[in-house]
């Protein structure tokens, strides 16, 4: 066996390739070929040719119908994709993968695979980064496995606070402290609700985090948590105008225990002028003693 | 004449004028007859040892001994007080061999006890309890304060000493507070990383529980293979010849080598 890659991929492609002499492909001992190839390439660094041999033994691999080896292969090819840059490849490279792994019935590899990529689009694409987690978030909780979530779902919010859309991050803390819920983690689930909060003011919508702590104070878990009084205090504050008020619930150790990026953000609060908020309560209608409803 | 004369000679002219001696008399008296003499006489060795222990406790330095016994004072004097109405009906009675002057005598006598179990010192102010006793024997509801009189107005001025004192003790429960403030911040932390340990530990229980399962496997595959391959050793050459084989080559090698050196 030669061994230059370069005719070791020649050879596996006439292997597979049909013509008037060969009548089925020979998969089996091209992608052999394939594999060493591959690895050939990758140790002499000629990245472009090794993600077309990891390609093409991950295809060989499933036609010989070991989607797992096919799913380490697609990874392979993705990684060397990375050192390219080659982005769109990258994401496409790992959702092939994490189909494979599910094809295996292991979830807990596909969603890392979908993890993995989702990492390395994080400077580059953070929007598929972010669609990336939440996908890997889904295949864990299809499988029961919402605890092996929480990684992820903090990686999300983080990302769409990087971003600065705020209600998507609120959106996807609720979701975590769903899944907190179905485990029955209840410290993680009121610091989802307690940073879900925190999100709405920073993003100056104060409706929206009244509302959100009304939900949140429907859960009992919550309702008696340390988590719910700072809230509590910290709407409080708000409501009051209270600036100084504020930045103290912002120091205090409930808030420095949340994920690093809210305590960035709380600490950064409040947003804008707080005394507008003071006179936007809704107004009540002047109690009417006539009025016996 | 030696000493022991003198002293019998003396006896003898105290037994020969005994009639005379009124104390004698008196105590007999009071021995075999009156119970109101009795209980009159011990009143009265009460009130004196009473009024040695005040001086006493006059004369003493260290205030706790003092105190203990003003209080002993006080509680003699209370029990004195107790009785005298008992020795009032007891002086009622008609004793016999007694005139009606000495009955009457004896009645003052009574009366005049409180007055004097009252005026034997007990630490506490005597001029004061002169107005309020009356007021306080009369009737026996009234709260007794001990220094009553002096309320004044000056009673309740803060002397410097004691203004110093509650600053202090508003400066020592401020720092206090604020050290106790420090534990509660420590305490937080600590609450938070062990509930947060609490949830890794519970994540990692399921993982464990699968790795376990794995690793029996593993280790139950891994015994079955090695006995199939004991087996299919000794098959082929059972140990014995084995050794036997590997001793041979041994001994071929060695003469091999010897030969081509």
């Amino acid at each position: 066996m030669s061994s230059d890659p370069d005719k070791l991929i020649a050879k596996a492609d006439k292997l597979t390739k049909l013509s008037l002499t060969r009548w089925s492909a020979d998969w089996k001992s091209a992608t052999v070929l394939y594999e060493q190839a591959a690895n050939a390439f990758r140790l002499s660094k000629k990245h472009e040719k090794a993600k077309e041999a990891f390609e093409k033994a991950s295809k060989g691999q499933e036609m010989l119908s070991s989607p797992w080896d096919a799913a380490k292969h697609m990874e392979s090819a993705a990684t060397v994709a990375k050192e390219l840059g080659n982005w769109r490849e990258v994401a496409d490279f790992y959702r092939r993968a994490s189909e494979l792994y599910i094809e295996c019935g292991r979830s807990q590899p596909a969603s890392d695979a979908l993890a993995k990529g989702a990492r390395a689009l994080e400077d580059a694409l953070p929007e598929d980064a972010v669609k990336l987690y939440i996908d890997a978030c889904e295949t864990l909780e299809e499988d029961g496995k919402e605890q092996m979530a929480f990684d992820l779902y903090r990686a999300a919010a983080s990302v769409y606070l990087k971003l600065e859309k705020y209600t998507d991050a609120a959106t996807v803390l609720l979701r975590w402290a769903l899944a907190a819920d179905k485990c029955n983690a209840t410290h993680s689930q009121c610091k989802a609700y307690l940073s879900a909060i925190i999100v709405y003011l920073y993003a100056h919508d104060f409706q929206q985090a009244e509302k959100c702590h009304n939900d949140c104070c429907q859960i009992e878990a919550f309702l008696n948590s340390d988590q719910n009084r700072c809230a509590n205090r910290l709407l409080s504050a708000y409501s009051d105008g209270d600036v100084e008020e504020i930045k103290r619930v912002a120091q205090s150790s409930t808030i420095s225990n949340l994920d690093h990026a809210i305590i960035r953000h709380a600490r950064k609060l409040p947003m804008g002028d707080v005394t507008s908020l003071k006179g936007a309560a809704p107004e009540e209608e002047p109690l009417d003693e006539d009025d016996l409803t | 004449m030696s000493v022991i004369d003198i002293v019998f000679r003396l006896d003898d002219i105290c037994k020969k004028y005994e009639k005379y001696d009124v104390e004698k008399q008196r105590s007999l008296k009071t021995s075999s007859e009156d119970a109101f003499a009795r209980l009159f006489a011990s009143f009265e060795s009460q009130i004196e040892a009473a009024l040695q222990k005040s001086e006493m406790a006059a004369m003493e330095t260290s205030r706790a001994k003092v105190v203990a016994m003003n209080a002993e004072v006080r509680r003699v004097k209370a029990r004195l007080m107790e009785e005298v109405p008992k020795l009032q009906k007891l002086a009622q009675k008609k004793v016999k061999g007694i005139t009606k002057e000495e009955l009457e005598i004896r009645y003052d006598l009574v009366l005049a006890l409180p007055e004097r179990i009252r005026a034997i010192p007990d630490g506490t102010s005597s001029a004061a309890k002169q107005t309020g006793g009356w007021g306080a024997s009369a009737s026996k509801r009234n709260i007794k304060f001990d220094s009553d009189g002096h309320l004044g107005d000056d009673f309740f001025q803060q002397s410097e000493e004691s203004s110093q004192f509650r600053e202090e003790y508003e400066m020592r429960k401020l720092k206090q507070d604020q050290g106790l403030d420090v534990i509660s911040e420590g305490l937080d932390t600590l609450k938070n990383l062990a509930q947060d340990m609490n949830e890794e530990l519970d994540r990692q229980v399921p993982l464990i529980d699968e790795i376990d399962t794995k690793v029996d496997k593993a280790t139950s595959e891994l015994k079955n293979t090695n006995v199939k391959l004991k087996h299919k050793i000794t098959e082929i050459r059972s140990s014995q010849n084995m050794c036997i084989d590997i001793i041979l080559l041994c001994i071929l090698l060695g003469i091999a080598a010897y030969l081509y050196k």
